[in-house]
């Protein structure tokens, strides 16, 4: 688990069937001082975080497929808490 | 999954017998200040494509494990697969 910043939104019509109905949040990770760590990353959220919200993202693959509901999908990184 | 620019394909004459047949794109992944610009600036590299994603298309892929995982049960050496085509990218 890392902590990240929501940094926008993404939109996709053509996308892996398990894909549908989540939304895909644009996150930039975050090092220990609170600066850009990495590449920003494609996340699918239930929780509605919005722009700059600083969020707790997961890269558990299997975690986020058994969210999903769904044993095939390519999904690794998904939003699991939106810090206060 | 990180975000790519698609800049061209790849085509294999020989190649692993569970790969017969696909499709492969070329994608230079974004970093934030890229996204902003539009100018990705990544390292590219070679992803697995059954969406058919054009050149200039801007992607979602998924590495590691993760990318071998939609073939499931079958057992294919991916680890980049594109698991979705981006029409828009709103960065605030």
């Amino acid at each position: 688990m890392q902590i990240a910043r929501v940094v926008g939104q993404a939109i996709s019509t053509v996308k892996h069937p398990s894909l549908h109905g989540w939304k895909l949040l644009v996150v930039q990770p975050l090092g220990a001082d609170g600066k850009e760590d990495g590449e920003p990353l494609l996340d699918i959220d239930h929780l509605g975080a919005g722009s700059a919200h600083r969020v707790i993202i997961s890269n558990d693959g299997a975690g986020a497929r058994e969210i999903i509901g769904d044993k095939n999908s390519p999904v690794r990184w998904m939003v699991l808490g939106i810090c206060d | 999954m990180r975000i790519a620019k698609v800049i061209g394909n790849v085509t294999l004459s020989r190649c692993h017998p569970t790969l017969v047949g696909f499709r492969w794109i070329i994608g230079v992944p974004y970093s934030l200040k890229a996204l902003e610009a539009n100018q990705p600036d990544g390292e590219d590299l070679v992803i697995f494509d059954n969406l058919q994603a054009g050149n200039g298309a801007r992607v979602g892929f998924s590495e590691g494990g993760e990318g071998a995982v939609p073939f499931l049960p079958d057992k294919k050496p991916v680890d980049a697969y594109c698991a979705c085509i981006l029409d828009q990218v709103k960065v605030q």
